[in-house]
């Protein structure tokens, strides 16, 4: 019964510092954004507000929330809010199996910095990213109006091609670690002293491009395309709803993203990898907090390659991006599948 | 003739390596760690060329008027001319050559001693498409446009600029600027913190 309340504590206090850092840090990448768009285009960006504008993500909160909320005549109220908390709810819950750290002890309690190292990791990630259709399908639908009906349908397209990218694209990594469970995947990695990009350099391109479609950037950002769907589907959302969507879907899905790319690829909290020799550790002198510290390095350098290629491509049109997905990335995948599989018992087994 | 040009198809080794992704991501790397070249507009201000097209002024006599045409024109209307006061002689060529001529309300008077001075002498603003066709028809070198371009006011009213207001705008701009000597952009030092890196090299003229 004891280590049952320990338990409880244990997992709200883990769930309270995940929703701080995915809202707390969603919010201030805003800032982010906006900084390196500005300096990318030579300009400072926010400047006004704090120490080089350190404070606008609450000004935005502030000025969105005191925005009047409308709502359009014939839309469908129930689905319309519907959409938010389904935009807002799968995207905030991948953190639970993003793991973020190796386990440590603490007033000697055993403590993975994972919320749920749960079995099928990966499945949730990838169950819980393709909800994201039906809130942006439910926020085209139920606005009643044609330009977030286009957005809508033009995201729900690529989604629906990508998702099946993704997940091929992440097969191969699965294979070399066995597992599905986020948390073993990274130690496998550290047992077998290797970051699986070093073997899966096309399944890292893939779901790069991939993770760019879901999040709905550059190349793939047609159905937000401000210059002829003026920010797609949420146009008919104002105030702090409207402020949801792009919270949810650049920044906490871009993190997210980016997080279980890190975990698949680079090997999670692990340092410098030198494949199949060892590892090397340029922040040995911070001791235990070196592999978070890594893992939180790792994921922003990644975030921020991201925001780098956002505001550097032009766009895709949206044949051209179905066409990418299904003749090209899939076979490659699935080639890469194979060669993976033939590989992989070789060398390990 | 039209002559076709189509983009270079990429070769394989480019699609395979995203060679011109990495070209684009070459450029934005490096712009993003240059110096910023914007101004941070409320709080700094650029100073804008000294014929720069902004409000109008009036000049005041002052004793650099252009003689002999501003004396011609003082004795032809028979002008009262006051030290520190607008040159104006009330010809109204401002307002014929205006495309908007409504917005010109001008008037003379005359002084006891029968020589005759502006009285009246409003500009509405609103109207005013800022073309400088009443400075160039301006013949005693009066009216001026000066380098005032914040123009923005809450009523109307203040949209309209009265003869007082000109002639202040006016003995401002001629304290502050009227020394000044014509420049283009690229010479002003003042505008160099724009224009530091663009290096640009103005031709020679040839046979001089």
């Amino acid at each position: 019964m004891h280590s049952f309340w320990v338990d409880l504590l244990v997992a709200i206090i883990k769930i309270l510092v995940i929703l701080g850092i995915a809202l707390g840090i969603g919010a201030f990448l805003t800032w982010v954004e906006r900084k390196v768009a500005a300096h990318i285009q030579r300009r400072p960006g926010p400047m006004v507000v704090g120490w080089h504008g350190l404070l606008q993500p609450l000004a935005d909160g502030v000025k969105l929330l005191t925005k009047e909320d409308l709502f359009p005549r014939y839309g469908d109220k129930f689905l319309y809010h519907l959409a938010i908390i389904l935009a807002l709810v799968p995207a905030t819950l991948v953190f639970s199996v993003v793991p973020f750290g190796p386990e440590f002890e603490i007033f000697g309690y055993k403590v993975k910095p994972i919320l749920s190292d749960v079995n099928v990791g990966l499945l949730l990630v990838f169950a819980l990213g393709s909800m994201a259709v039906y809130a942006v399908a439910l926020a085209g639908w139920a606005s009643n109006s044609k330009y977030p009906l286009i957005a809508s349908m033009r995201k729900a397209g690529v989604l629906v091609s990508y998702e099946v990218v993704i997940t091929f694209a992440v097969m191969g990594p699965i294979i070399l670690a066995g597992t599905l469970s986020t948390y073993e995947i990274v130690e496998k990695q550290i047992e077998q002293k290797l970051w699986y990009i070093w073997l899966q350099p096309i399944a890292f391109v893939v779901y790069m491009f991939a993770a760019l479609a879901e999040m709905g950037r550059v190349p793939f950002d047609v159905q937000e395309a401000e210059a002829e769907l003026v920010t797609g589907f949420t146009v008919e959302y104002g105030g702090m709803k409207f402020g949801l969507f792009p919270l949810v879907e650049w920044y906490i899905e871009g993190l997210t993203l980016s997080a279980i790319a890190v975990v698949l690829f680079f090997g999670g909290w692990s340092p410098i990898n030198i494949p199949f020799v060892g590892f090397v550790d340029p922040l040995f002198f911070l001791g235990p907090l070196s592999p978070f510290v890594w893992f939180i390095l790792k994921t922003t350098a990644l975030f921020l390659f991201i925001l780098w290629l956002h505001w550097t491509l032009p766009r895709y049109r949206i044949d051209q991006i179905t066409q990418n997905a299904w003749k090209i990335m899939l076979p490659l995948t699935l080639f890469n599948i194979v060669i993976t599989a033939i590989l992989a018992p070789i060398v390990w087994r | 003739m039209i002559k076709k040009v189509a983009a270079k198809p990429l070769s394989w080794l480019e699609r395979i390596f995203f060679i011109d992704f990495v070209r684009g991501l070459k450029i934005t790397l490096k712009n993003a760690f240059r110096k910023t070249i914007t101004t941070h507009y409320p709080y700094e201000k650029i100073t804008p060329p000294k014929r720069f097209r902004g409000f109008f002024a009036h000049k005041v006599v002052d004793g650099t008027e252009p003689q002999p045409a501003f004396q011609e024109w003082v004795n032809r209307y028979n002008i009262q001319v006051e030290y520190g006061k607008s040159r104006c002689v009330v010809c109204l060529r401002c307002k014929r050559a205006c495309p908007v001529p409504q917005l010109f309300e001008i008037e003379g008077k005359k002084l006891p001693n029968g020589k005759r001075v502006v009285s009246v002498f409003n500009m509405n603003m609103l109207l005013c498409t800022y073309c400088g066709f009443c400075v160039d028809a301006c013949p005693v070198d009066c009216l001026y446009q000066t380098d005032i371009h914040e123009t923005a006011s809450y009523t109307r009213k203040d949209a309209i600029l009265t003869l007082e207001i000109l002639e202040q705008i006016g003995r401002d701009w001629q304290v502050r600027r009227e020394e000044e000597p014509d420049r283009i952009w690229i010479d002003d030092e003042q505008r160099t913190r724009l224009w530091y890196e663009n290096d640009v090299k103005l031709p020679k003229p040839e046979g001089v």
